[in-house]
């Protein structure tokens, strides 16, 4: 990455005996949308708050452009906060709240008037100007806290789970604006959430972090397709995690036994797998088909002809079937009893105890070690 | 329709409170016969209460007293509440209990207690001759109006400090960390944020302070000497137990009751507008 905006070097946070955040290093390029992604408790806030200077780091540095900024209290740091709660000032109007940090740093009055009125232009909240905060709703107060961060034009915006407190439907249409409006005005976002769906939808490059650390970082596409661990594999979106034994490995290919039959499976990032190892397979259960068995062929023959194909199959029975609107979710059982889940179009209909193969293409499954 | 959950409280304020106000609202139009109380009906005493120097000085020179009292506890007490609410973390209930504990001390005992310390054998002036600052003893500091500011200010100031407490310590810690994420230092957090979000509470602690020593009698009477005389419960209290003119000292008392009754109420008004806008 060409000279980061934002380095995070081996940035640890200690409260007492828990490490929150436990020596992470990260570089956070200019004009990025970065999500950090986690359950409470993973030290996502936490990063948050150091870098905006509310917490000092137990260790390590924060270095914008070069320059550590860990030392510096937060009135500083070229660095401003959208807040959970919003922490609108109460006792002030719409607009003196959104021109508070340009009255801080003494701008000239008309150009504060100025640039407060393009503010609330800029969020949609024109007309709203002397209205109190609680004369509000939720999502036009959050519009205000995103306001009176943005008039400051930070060279980082920190957002810690901003769309939290909003229901769905609005939360839904606040994450392509928020997206848009980034993409707009350039700058630099580092976003808190614990919502992987959140993430995957705005974000440039996810963190995902666990106790205090990063478990991955990469793309949305990544994470989702690539997870690394099966801590993020689980953690993002639906996937069926199966337990099998490796039998061989070779190439860029392992061979395992998993479900009463063996299934061939790309191997990840960690090279190859001895074998008789424990390892898992992640499958998406949009990447899964199903259909009633064909003829009377055993399991190990209908496997033979999946793996000529480039094909898994797994056989079972179909234990549950639930409608979710867009599609189907059939929960197979296979034959050791193990539970697989694939999406699919509501089309023909299976009926639950029907006899079933599953199928998907090899390099649909990600192999994770135990 | 009152349910019997709502009589006792009612039965209780009309007995204990109303019925006594009444009274002495209702006496406060009778007069004084040759020394004999006479039931009837008359101004007099609020024509003689208005049209006589005394009566409208001595509550000027009260409402001074208690507006000393008033500033000098907020003083006191905005820095220790504002320190119990931020700063103290370990053993803050154990302070604030500190704070509160004099309250259960006997009224009467602390108002001696300044005795002591500012009598002629006094502790501070003990001090100060054995610091070589004076060469005998001060007779001022005692029997004088400051000693009855000291003593009311010493005696009010937890009611000053409760109020505030509450207020400070009801400010969302995110609302001074995002005026410190605005650029505002802590001086200026503290100026734009915290001090006009803790005026409420101010002026709750502020009323406290200046009506409970405005109408107060024991500490006057114990610790101001001949300034004693010029605070209007003790001229209330020599009314009723020396003159034996209890329609004027009614009188006297009515006006102050109303005087209070409109404060509060403004205070009041104040605190709701603060809050509404």
């Amino acid at each position: 990455m060409p000279d980061p905006l934002l380095r995070l070097v081996d940035l640890s946070k200690r409260f007492g005996d828990v490490a929150a955040l436990d020596h992470i290093s990260l570089d956070i390029a200019g004009g990025e949308f970065l999500t950090v992604l986690g359950a409470s408790g993973s030290g996502k806030t936490t990063t948050l708050r150091l870098i905006a200077g509310f917490e000092p780091p137990t260790t390590g540095q924060i270095l914008m452009d070069g320059a550590d900024i860990a030392p510096l209290p937060p009135y500083r740091r070229d660095v401003n906060t959208v807040f959970q709660q919003y922490a609108l000032f109460p006792h002030l109007t719409v607009r003196d709240n959104v021109g508070y940090g340009l009255r801080m740093r003494r701008v000239a009055r008309p150009e504060i008037a100025q640039r407060v009125k393009d503010a609330l232009a800029l969020v949609q909240l024109g007309d709203l100007g002397a209205r109190k905060p609680r004369q509000l709703s939720g999502g036009q107060q959050q519009r205000v806290a995103l306001a009176r961060a943005l008039v400051n034009r930070p060279r980082l915006l920190l957002l810690d789970e901003p769309l939290g407190a909003l229901d769905l439907k609005l939360r839904r249409a606040m994450q392509l604006e928020l997206k848009h409006l980034q993409t707009r005005v350039g700058i630099t976002f580092v976003y808190v959430t614990h919502d992987q769906e959140e993430a995957l939808t705005m974000s440039d490059r996810i963190a995902l972090m666990r106790n205090g650390r990063i478990e991955q970082l990469g793309t949305p596409d990544e994470i989702y397709h690539r997870p690394q661990t099966r801590y993020v594999a689980d953690f993002i979106g639906d996937t069926n995690l199966l337990k099998g034994k490796v039998l061989a490995s070779a190439g860029r290919e392992a061979t395992l036994q998993l479900g009463g039959a063996v299934v061939r499976a790309p191997l990840g990032v960690g090279g190859a797998l001895a074998a008789g190892a424990d390892a898992w397979l992640s499958v998406r259960p949009e990447r899964l088909s199903v259909g009633p068995r064909t003829g009377t062929g055993t399991a190990a023959a209908g496997n033979e002809a999946g793996v000529g194909a480039g094909r898994n199959a797994l056989e079972g029975v179909v234990a549950d079937l639930v409608f979710v609107g867009a599609g189907t979710k059939v929960f197979v059982a296979l034959a050791d009893g193990t539970r697989v889940m694939v999406h699919r179009p509501a089309d023909d209909p299976l009926a639950p105890g029907a006899p079933v193969t599953v199928v998907w293409p090899v390099e649909a499954g990600v192999l994770l070690r135990d | 329709m009152l349910r019997v959950g709502a009589l006792v409280p009612i039965a209780w304020a009309t007995v204990l409170l109303f019925v006594p106000y009444a009274l002495l609202l209702v006496q406060s139009f009778w007069r004084l016969d040759n020394g004999v109380l006479t039931p009837g009906f008359t101004l007099d005493n609020y024509r003689r209460l208005v049209g006589t120097s005394l009566y409208p000085r001595t509550i000027l020179y009260s409402a001074e007293t208690a507006l000393w009292v008033t500033g000098a506890a907020l003083i006191l007490a905005y820095p220790l509440a504002y320190l119990l609410a931020f700063k103290v973390r370990r053993h803050r209930d154990l302070l604030y209990l500190a704070v509160i504990i004099p309250l259960w001390v006997s009224y009467v005992v602390r108002a001696y207690a300044w005795k002591i310390i500012l009598g002629q054998q006094g502790i501070l002036n003990g001090l100060l001759l054995s610091l070589g600052l004076i060469h005998e003893p001060l007779s001022v500091l005692l029997y004088s109006r400051w000693a009855v500011v000291v003593a009311l200010t010493h005696i009010y100031t937890p009611f000053a400090l409760m109020p505030i407490f509450a207020v400070l310590e009801a400010i969302p810690p995110s609302l001074r960390e995002a005026s410190q994420d605005l650029y505002a230092d802590r001086w200026r957090t503290f100026l734009h944020v915290t001090l006009p979000l803790s005026l409420p509470g101010v002026l709750a602690g502020g009323t406290f302070a200046f009506v409970l020593s405005m109408g107060d009698f024991l500490a006057p009477q114990l610790l101001g000497g001949n300034d004693s005389a010029l605070m209007v419960s003790n001229l209330v209290w020599s009314l009723f137990g020396v003159a034996y003119n209890w329609p004027l000292g009614a009188a006297v008392a009515v006006v102050m009751l109303g005087l209070t009754l409109a404060l509060l109420a403004l205070t009041g008004a104040l605190e709701r507008g603060g809050r509404s806008r």
